[in-house]
């Protein structure tokens, strides 16, 4: 196998007793659109929080293109390449549309906070460029005409889409997306399924989905990692997922003998307790908001 | 990791965007703080106008400056005025041990902007004193931009309620501090204290006094150009932008590359650095006597709340409720009659109506109706021979109450002035979608 561009290796976080990442391996290569799914607090998002330095594995290596990341801040990550959304939408809700997409490209910007203050022609260049992109970016998302619009005041959809044109305004190299199509209707998700492959084509990057909605994790991704309990328990292209008893016992609790039942049905929710399509939107979890001691190492 | 873009020398502006941008505003600063002084100042029909003139400049860099911390990226500063102490006492140090020991005493050596005196000025229009006392506020903004850098720090790790704890703890300290400095030392034996010594002799609990006075409306003005300069391309620039998402959600501006540490450290440096400017052109101001007890928290509260009032994040609302507090008080000193208000309040409002523009018309209505009342209250205090100048602590502070009720985001919000007459938008703006 080629060298991958991202790589987990054998990472472990507790949070106390509990081990809500326990020796996850995961490989992606350039390109590559890989699924991550499990049922609710397998841990999925708490990888996410591992890969984007919020939290700091306690074991195992974290790997971008050979390089080891393990330990660097989330900002010095973004800077590597990796850009992500959150689960609950975290947009800056004050700032407009526009705005928020310029603070995405704020990574690439080249001109000094002196020439800012000073407004040198270096300063004008690099505003028109951040602006270009921005706007290109807007473009894209079909959010251009919401340009000037506080980004607060946008539909849910159209703030997950944001969210994503926001991550992809730092270039990144791997995007990882925390279930981008919660809370979204039918004709959103089929646009966003869309919008997913039009954005790996187009910007050439390598893609980490998390998803509950089934039905389109299976169509994106060529691979799929499965996450029970912190641990992986099944890997392989989404027939070879689906058809895994042990996958099937992950998200229905209890052994199905000899069954081969499509996942999607399930709900993908272990015990029920709430429903796949919009979970984690109605919630404030606390692996989205670390304190201070987990936000910054 | 991100290579230069080669589209960035196509998008290189040519001399005259720079001229435009860069530079046309450095003139603007200058022509602001001459009319100011030559055509606003002469104009005030009393010398005590001209001090609320002065007042108000100094509280705008204040406000303006703090806002950068507490407006921009959204920590909560309250210690404001300890960096205008430090500034204040470094550059009358500077001003009055310098004058000494470049001229063998500490009077004036400024020119005719620097001139203070109520009398007429026949002098040169620069002097030598005004270099120093100009190198004495950019000293005691660095030296307040230096400590800003330390008050800085502990925002890595705290926020909220603790940090504002830890920068009111800072500023009662630099009060109690400069309170246990000696006496200072008169001309004649300035020479024989040694030279860092020396500079520490800020007169304690007593004040700093016997400085010559360099503040006018002139460089107050160029300090309120500048600080308003730099806080507005700060903040439209892609580092403003920067500082901005902090505040709205530091785990997402760190996911997008922002350096949330250095940048919370750096609003603290540069608000502090303003604040230190006010705080020498404070110090050099007519009969003032540097006190400690004058630079404390209620100066830091003050300041604070101008920028709550005018709404965190907006500079035009720093400005407005910096100007609209310092004057505040004076006028309740004496109140006028308010009823004149009327005369551009009512046409606005009748306009409004007219343009079906029923939100605003509303609020310039109660605006309307509350000039009324205060027109008759004021009326029925000076028949019946009531001294409001008694009340008016009373009446500032019912005023300010009366504001966060009403508006409890500030005049302003987040927005400037100018953002306030509604574009056509879908949705209310700034409400937040359920997430
Ligand atoms: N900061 C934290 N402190 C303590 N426990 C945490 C923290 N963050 C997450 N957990 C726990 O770790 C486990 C994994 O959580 P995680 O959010 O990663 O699950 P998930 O797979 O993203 O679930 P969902 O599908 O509901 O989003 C859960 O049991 C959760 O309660
Ligand atoms: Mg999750």
């Amino acid at each position: 196998m080629v060298s991958p561009l991202f790589e987990l290796r054998h990472v472990s976080l507790a949070f106390g007793g509990l081990k809500a990442v326990d020796r996850v391996d995961l490989a992606l290569p350039a390109g590559g659109l890989h699924g991550l799914i499990g049922p609710n607090g397998a841990g999925k998002t708490t990888v996410f929080n591992l890969i984007t330095g919020i939290y700091r594995p306690d074991e195992g290596d974290l790997r971008l293109a050979g390089r080891r990341l393990n330990g660097l801040s989330p900002h010095r990550i973004a800077h590597a390449g990796i850009a992500r959304t959150f689960q609950n939408i975290r947009i800056f809700a004050q700032l407009t549309v526009l705005d928020n997409v310029r603070v995405g490209c704020h990574v690439r910007a080249r001109h000094t906070m002196a020439q800012a203050i000073l407004r040198t022609a270096g300063h004008i260049a690099g505003e028109r460029l951040i602006q270009a992109d921005a706007r290109a970016l807007l473009d894209t998302f079909g959010l251009a005409d919401h340009a000037q619009e506080l980004a607060g005041s946008l539909p849910h959809g159209q703030q997950r889409r944001l969210e994503i044109a926001r991550a992809l305004a730092t270039h990144p190299t791997l995007l990882l997306l925390d279930e981008p199509a919660a809370g979204m209707n039918p004709t959103e998700k089929a646009a966003l399924k869309a919008l997913i492959r039009r954005i790996r084509d187009h910007y050439q990057l390598a893609i980490l989905l998390i998803e509950h909605d089934m039905s389109l994790v299976m169509d994106l991704c060529e691979q799929i990692t499965v996450l029970d309990y912190g641990q992986v328990i099944a890997r392989g292209t989404p027939p070879e997922v689906q058809n895994n008893p042990k996958v099937i016992e992950a998200y229905l609790g209890e052994p199905i003998p000899g069954a081969s039942a499509n996942p999607r049905a399930e709900g993908a929710t272990r015990g029920n307790t709430k429903n796949a399509g919009t979970a984690g939107t109605a919630e404030t979890r606390p692996e989205d908001h670390p304190g201070p001691e987990g936000g910054q190492g | 990791m991100h290579p230069r873009d080669p589209r960035s020398s196509q998008f290189r502006p040519g001399l005259g965007g720079v001229v435009l941008h860069g530079a046309a505003p450095l003139l603007g600063i200058v022509a602001l703080a001459l009319v100011m002084d030559l055509l606003v100042a002469p104009l005030l029909p009393e010398a005590w106008y001209a001090k609320v003139l002065a007042d108000i400049g100094i509280n705008i860099v204040l406000a303006v400056s703090l806002n950068m911390v507490n407006g921009f990226t959204g920590q909560f500063s309250i210690g404001h005025a300890g960096f205008m102490a430090i500034g204040g006492y470094t550059a009358a140090a500077v001003v009055y041990y310098g004058s000494i020991a470049l001229w063998g005493d500490a009077g004036f050596h400024g020119g005719y902007f620097s001139y203070c005196g109520l009398g007429h000025f026949n002098g040169p229009w620069f002097g030598g004193g005004d270099l120093l006392f100009v190198a004495a506020c950019l000293i005691g903004g660095l030296v307040a931009a230096v400590v800003g850098v330390f008050v800085g720090l502990p925002s890595i790790r705290l926020r909220g309620d603790y940090l504002a704890i830890v920068t009111l703890g800072f500023g009662e300290i630099v009060r109690i501090l400069i309170q246990q400095t000696p006496g200072v030392l008169p001309p004649e034996s300035a020479a024989t204290v040694p030279a860092p010594g020396r500079y520490l002799h800020l007169g304690g609990a007593l004040g700093f006094t016997n400085h010559p006075f360099y503040t006018t409306i002139f460089w107050i003005w160029l300090a309120v150009g500048a600080t308003v300069l730099v806080a507005w391309r700060l903040r439209n620039s892609t580092y403003g932008r920067a500082f901005l998402s902090i505040r709205e959600d530091e785990i997402a501006a760190a996911a997008m590359g922002v350096p949330i540490l250095l940048y919370k450290v750096m609003a603290f440096t540069f608000a502090a650095f303003f604040a230190g400017i006010a705080g020498g052109l404070f110090a050099h101001q007519l009969g003032s006597t540097l006190n400690p007890a004058d630079l404390g928290f209620a100066k830091s509260f003050d300041i604070l709340i101008m920028i709550v009032l005018g709404g965190l994040g907006s500079i035009s609302g720093a400005i407005l409720a910096a100007a609209g507090l310092t004057i505040l008080p004076e006028l309740l000193r004496n109140p006028p009659h308010v009823w004149p208000l009327l005369v551009p309040v009512v046409p606005i409002a009748l306009a409004l109506l007219l343009y079906r523009r029923r939100r605003l018309a509303r609020g310039w209505g109660i605006l309307a109706g509350g000039i009324v009342l205060l027109e008759i209250a004021r009326d029925l205090a000076v028949a019946h021979g009531v001294q409001l100048s008694d009340y008016r602590m009373v009446f500032y502070a019912l005023s300010l109450i009366l504001v966060m009720i009403l508006r409890p985001e500030g005049l302003l919000g987040t927005r400037e002035l100018w953002e306030l007459w509604p574009r056509k938008r879908k949705g209310g703006a700034g409400v937040r979608a359920s997430s």
